[in-house]
């Protein structure tokens, strides 16, 4: 056998002892660097090909051939792998993630990010909670072209579209076609449509189930670093204008702030160590949720009545009790691999 | 009959067409002033839950569905529509996989047996009528037959015939599976997706002659289209992936923000022959794919005797689902369905897309 043909049969050999899958890729590494030592004429170098949404690999091993050239060999064994099982890929190959059943690609989540809420949630969460929202919604119903313009003119408010050319400038940088934007467009108006429908349905139920959580109560609090003692509400604006005294310079909403408010808020939204409590009793200090303290008293409470602006408030409430439920319910599987 | 497993998305978008032309559910929603009665069963209850009872005594036949709350006289039965049946299941009891096979085959024989006796219209055709047809080498075969374009096909597990095929093509060959079914790889689950054949793909060639493939030239593609064939009824949803990287080779990725799915108007004869080809495979129902190149010829790819329709009706707003109840009902002579989609068609394609990009507010 010829030096060259005596390489050549090595080589396949250590091809095709080679592992073809990822894991098995720095063990292959080593074996034809070993290989190599023992043919430095060859100069030889293992390419490696990953196949993209599969763990399979395939091998190549380059040689320079004795009278100039290259050798390009590849040897994949018999190891009973039907042809287009070999070829497969995973189920779920370029998904990002699968929420009951509905999968979602890597560019559709990326989609999803322009429109996120930036609301107090991940955007694992957000991007689970489009998905419910998107089954539940997809009715097959059309929607309507006023819908879809409200839907349009709010996108581009919230980004500062406020004409044609730099809503198609916008389009061109997120790579979005006409047909794309318009499909972008319903899938939103989709969602709204479905939410206010949901609102609208639940709001009276969610209302008449927790009427307390829709009281109109007007407080105040006051939070800070600073510890404020108050026996009355009197004496709790009266300390008002003394807390926060001469100190160091915080950074722009620190903790040592202090935040005094006075407002109208619907029962649920008030600090929790306010919620229920009798009008004139001051409440605090106590541990703030942010850090600090919070000082503060209930001023007056007017029971809850089902006017638009309760039942909307009530809609909402119950819109993210429901929405809660079914992510809980919700079989989510992530392909981070 | 809908016979279809319990939670189908299909069965219940029926079920509601059904019920909009007066029919109602047995068991469910019995109505005051009669109406056509729907028997929604799967034929996984079978043996398991529910019991079949054939006999034939005194020259008299009766055959009989106890389904453990109803006891339905199957010979009443007009139509059945196939949408998503489990398949025979013996029940929990039986815990031996091989004595589980044994009744589920007993069970499929009997019902075979039944369902052969029901003076009834089936759709898209009964188990071993789908089968048939579904069968890509029979079904290609009487699409050429019938005049339809077809690429040029291989089938083959001759792994000499890979790099044939690959050259004949000029190097733009796909590859596809001739049935799908499921299987692993190290464990988890994977799918043969239309596969575009490389010179890579060449190398392993030996695999080919484990099991047979698909082989056809890569047809350029202007849009696929799916079209659902019900009776006589002809309805074309066209498939836009040129846009999604995942979707562009095989739309069953389903990558939906970047594949434009619209009603498509199929010229009449082809229309024509997609409903030919339906009713000569023997059934009354199919979901047939086909090309639509850049030049515009109507490449048929392949039948789906079976084949799924709710994101036909969902995305592109195809009235399927009526089209079905209409047969099942056979009240297909008012030419409603199509009309349903034309105006479909027309509100779908008014070029809405600059009015959203110049704003509705200004």
């Amino acid at each position: 056998m010829t030096d060259l043909a005596e390489t050549l049969a090595s080589g396949a050999a250590l091809l095709r002892s080679l592992q073809r899958r990822r894991s098995g890729v720095a063990d292959a590494r080593r074996a034809a660097d070993a290989w190599a030592a023992r043919h430095r004429d060859a100069n030889a170098r293992l390419v490696v090909d990953r196949r993209p949404g599969s763990p399979v690999v395939d091998y190549d091993l380059l040689l320079d051939h004795p009278d100039g050239g290259t050798i390009a060999l590849s040897a994949p064994p018999e190891d009973g792998v039907p042809w287009l099982i070999d070829h497969s890929t995973h189920w779920a190959a370029g998904h990002l993630v699968s929420v009951d059943g509905v999968h979602v690609s890597v560019p559709q989540a990326l989609t999803m990010l322009r429109s996120l809420s930036g609301r107090d949630a991940s955007p694992y969460q957000e991007i689970v909670d489009q998905c419910l929202l998107a089954a539940a919604g997809d009715d097959g119903e059309p929607v309507g072209a006023a819908d879809l313009q409200a839907t349009a003119d709010e996108f581009r408010r919230g980004r500062g579209l406020r004409d044609r050319a730099s809503t198609l400038a916008w389009m061109a940088a997120a790579g979005m076609s006409g047909e794309q934007f318009e499909a972008y467009i319903e899938g939103i108006a989709r969602r709204r449509r479905f939410r206010r429908e949901k609102e609208a349905e639940l709001a009276q139920g969610h209302l008449a189930a927790a009427p307390g959580d829709f009281a109109r109560v007007r407080a105040v609090w006051v939070t800070g670093a600073e510890k404020v003692v108050a026996g009355d509400v009197a004496e709790l604006f009266g300390a008002l204008g003394s807390v926060g005294g001469p100190g160091s310079i915080g950074e722009p909403g620190a903790v040592g702030d202090v935040v005094v408010t006075v407002g109208v808020r619907w029962e649920s939204d008030l600090p929790e160590a306010l919620r229920g409590a009798p009008p004139g009793r001051v409440v605090g200090p106590e541990q703030a949720p942010g850090g600090g303290f919070l000082t503060g008293a209930v001023l007056s409470r007017t029971p809850a009545v089902a006017d638009a602006e309760t039942l909307e408030a009530a809609g909402r409430a119950a819109f993210a009790c429901w929405l809660a439920e079914r992510r809980a319910a919700a079989t989510i599987e992530w392909h981070w691999s | 009959m809908i016979m279809s497993a319990r939670g189908d998305g299909a069965a219940e978008r029926v079920l509601a067409a059904l019920r909009r032309r007066g029919a109602h559910l047995v068991g469910a929603d019995e109505p005051a002033g009669g109406g056509t009665p729907v028997l929604w069963w799967d034929n996984g209850d079978y043996p398991g839950r529910s019991r079949v009872t054939a006999t034939f005594t005194g020259g008299e036949r009766r055959l009989v569905l106890d389904t453990g709350t109803l006891s339905v006289d199957l010979s009443r039965i007009t139509a059945v529509w196939r949408s998503r049946p489990s398949g025979p299941q013996a029940a929990a009891a039986v815990t031996d996989p091989s004595h589980r096979a044994h009744a589920g085959l007993q069970a499929e024989v009997m019902l075979d047996g039944v369902w052969s006796l029901l003076d009834a219209r089936w759709l898209p055709g009964r188990r071993a009528d789908e089968l048939r047809a579904h069968n890509k080498v029979f079904h290609l075969a009487r699409a050429i037959e019938l005049g339809f374009t077809v690429p040029d096909t291989t089938y083959t597990n001759d792994p000499a015939a890979l790099a044939d095929a690959y050259e004949a093509a000029d190097g733009r060959l796909v590859a596809k599976q001739i049935a799908s079914d499921r299987f692993q790889v190290d464990g988890v689950q994977h799918r043969a997706y239309t596969t575009v054949v490389t010179r890579r793909h060449l190398t392993s060639r030996h695999r080919v002659r484990h099991e047979p493939i698909v082989l056809q030239p890569y047809v350029p593609k202007a849009v696929e289209l799916r079209v659902i064939v019900v009776g006589e009824r002809v309805l074309a949803a066209e498939i836009d992936a040129s846009g999604s990287r995942a979707a562009r080779d095989d739309w069953r990725h389903y990558d939906n923000d970047r594949v434009r799915y619209a009603p498509h108007a199929l010229p009449a004869d082809v229309a024509r022959r997609c409903a030919r080809l339906v009713a000569d495979v023997g059934l009354t129902y199919a979901a047939l794919d086909f090309i639509v190149t850049p030049g515009g010829e109507y490449v048929f790819l392949e039948l789906n005797s079976n084949g799924a329709w709710g994101f036909v009706e969902l995305w592109a707003g195809l009235p399927v689902s009526d089209a079905i109840a209409d047969w099942l009902m056979d009240e297909l002579t008012d030419g409603r369905v199509n009309k349903l989609a034309d105006e479909r068609m027309d509100e779908l394609t008014d070029g809405r897309v600059n009015k959203l990009a110049d704003g509705g507010e200004q």
